[in-house]
């Protein structure tokens, strides 16, 4: 992790309302892990005053280009006003941050995706990909037009659920996943789950392999004010008997957690 | 030319007069690829309490406009926990060291002076007795002069180290308590900790802070945090650090021009993890502007109208008679 200078390469909406940013990163950023994510500042003035933790949707080396990518919606001051940099617009980032998601060896992966948070999800897939594994993508989004990056999910088997039937099977992720575990016979022996996308939906699919004994692993999102774990500003409640009396730290001890300790209904 | 920036905070000798806030940057370790520790005076512990502490329940933090809220609750290892894993990462810190502590009560407070002082880690002690998200104990020590007396004049005898009283915005006269924590052998005084505030979701129609009121930091609190820092070096001789909503460089000069000794930098190095040194750097320049060669010249050195401003505690009417203000 370190304090490092980049660059915009570019910044374009590429499904509605939400942008694909292109960072140029130097040598002192190191090569990140999927599910990592990096603290930017989005200006150098007063407001909005905080850096916003953004997961990477993957890690560009071609040549000398090196870049980070971060997929991210418009929703408040500091996306909006990120939304409006321009290509050659400096900006500086702490990272890579945080614990990233870790496949067991001989595991079949089950990527849940919901919305944006498919990004982490990608980086993965790619991951998975040059690593020759296989892996099962579930993608649910509210339409086809929020599919983001459904071309790029190569090597491994794609499913994809849509709230309006726009596209794929209409109706939850969640159930998308029942099918799959059901269908092809999954065990915890045999496959695992790797999820990101709204609370709602990771507290569903946490419930979902919890009872079922699978390994759950999520990328969870919230407010962070130092990202390196000192300020404790992002705590994460843990459920009854994995609790130990503590509130691990978003920042250190996660962004992805095991997912099945985590007491979504206490976490905004 | 080299300039002498540094500064005495009782028998607390400081390179220069920049320290990093309580709660910024934990026990130095986090932080530690992030800020050049050699550079600055020195930080300010996260706080240890008596007992380990998990903190408040979430959210925590809320960004307000140019600022922000906080209800950490002071999530720390306790004493012995302090003792057994933070003492051995400060003992290794370029800079020095100034452990925050806060008791329950009188006791609590006695016993961790003496855990601390005994580490033999800390150059100084900082005494929190202004935390707004710990529950009712929390301000009680510093929104009462007599309530302050009390607990500074329990540890004084406790420890030669240097005793730093950190102080509440939340009360119509700090002066009063800077005044009573001096009369009671504090080396310095400390302000300002946090404005209580909070922040409302109108779409849910909840507070956001899990625990409904926070502290507010940043920069939206500098211009009342001026103006404490103000009052204070009016009512006190020891050494007062300044702090609250220093964002700039630019900032800590404000702070040092009032007559504030030191300066703790907060909030704002969550967004600029440079700006401690970017203070020294800054003072460093200053001083040359002025053609000082020390930074005493700096501290103090704000032009006021004879008169005018006063608000030292239980001065103000007094001077308002003298007519020399109106």
């Amino acid at each position: 992790m370190n304090l490092v200078p980049c660059s915009v390469v570019s910044n374009r909406e590429v499904t509605p309302g939400n942008f694909l940013l292109t960072l140029q990163v130097p040598r002192g950023f190191s090569r990140p892990q999927p599910g990592q994510f990096v603290h930017l500042r989005i200006t150098q003035d007063v407001e909005p005053l905080l850096r916003r933790p953004y997961s990477l949707e993957g890690f560009v080396e071609r040549g000398k280009l090196r870049a980070a990518r971060i997929y991210y919606s418009v929703v408040g001051r500091g996306s909006r006003l990120l939304s409006l940099h321009q290509p050659g617009t400096r900006l500086d980032v702490i990272g890579p941050l945080g614990i990233g998601f870790s496949p067991r060896p001989r595991r079949l992966p089950i990527l849940v995706a919901g919305g944006r948070g498919v990004a982490p999800l990608l980086f993965l897939s790619r991951r998975l990909r040059e690593r020759k594994r296989p892996y099962v993508f579930l993608f649910g989004a509210r339409s086809r037009r929020e599919l983001y990056g459904v071309r790029e999910i190569r090597g491994g088997r794609l499913h994809v659920a849509t709230d309006d039937g726009s596209v794929g099977f209409e109706g939850s992720v969640l159930e998308l996943l029942k099918r799959e575990w059901q269908e092809q016979e999954h065990t915890p022996l045999s496959a695992e789950i790797f999820t990101c996308g709204p609370h709602g939906l990771l507290h569903e699919v946490s419930d979902f392999a919890r009872e079922r004994g699978i390994r759950c692993e999520a990328s969870l999102e919230g407010p962070m004010a130092c990202a390196v774990g000192a300020c404790r500003g992002c705590p994460v409640p843990l459920l009854p008997g994995a609790d130990s009396g503590r509130y691990p730290a978003m920042c250190i001890e996660g962004p992805v957690m095991d997912a099945t300790i985590v007491d979504w209904a206490r976490l905004p | 030319m080299t300039r002498d920036l540094s500064v005495r905070i009782g028998s607390l000798e400081l390179r220069n007069p920049v320290l990093v806030a309580s709660g910024i940057i934990g026990y130095g370790r986090e932080y530690e690829r992030l800020v050049s520790l050699e550079e600055i005076g020195g930080i300010v512990t996260k706080t240890v309490t008596r007992r380990a502490r998990a903190g408040n329940p979430p959210p925590r933090v809320c960004e307000t406009p140019a600022g922000m809220l906080n209800s950490i609750g002071i999530e720390n290892p306790g004493l012995e926990g302090f003792l057994e894993i933070k003492v051995p990462i400060l003992r290794d810190l370029p800079c020095a060291v100034i452990v925050s502590v806060e008791g329950e009560n009188v006791e609590e407070f006695c016993e961790l002076v003496e855990g601390v002082d005994g580490s033999g880690v800390a150059h100084a002690i900082e005494v929190n007795i202004s935390c707004p998200n710990v529950g009712p104990h929390g301000l009680r020590y510093s929104t009462d002069a007599g309530m302050a007396r009390e607990v500074m004049g329990a540890i004084r005898p406790l420890t030669k180290l240097p005793l730093i009283a950190k102080l509440t915005p939340n009360v119509t006269r700090v002066g009063e308590i800077a005044e009573a924590c001096e009369s009671c052998g504090a080396d310095a005084v400390s302000l300002v900790n946090t404005f209580v505030g909070m922040a409302v979701d109108s779409r849910t129609r909840k507070p956001i802070l899990g625990t409904v009121l926070g502290g507010l930091s940043g920069p939206a609190i500098k211009p009342l945090a001026l103006a404490k820092v103000w009052e204070v070096v009016q009512s006190v001789d020891i050494p007062v650090v300044g702090m609250g909503g220093i964002t700039k460089p630019v900032d800590a000069i404000e702070f040092l021009l009032l007559g504030a000794r030191a300066v703790e930098v907060g909030t704002a190095l969550f967004a600029d993890p440079t700006l401690a040194e970017g203070c020294v750097r800054e003072i460093e320049r200053y001083l040359e502007r002025m053609d000082a060669s020390s930074i005493d010249d700096l501290i103090g050195a704000l032009d006021v109208p004879d008169g005018r401003g006063v608000i030292r505690a239980g001065c103000a009417s007094r001077s308002a008679r003298g007519g020399r203000a109106s």
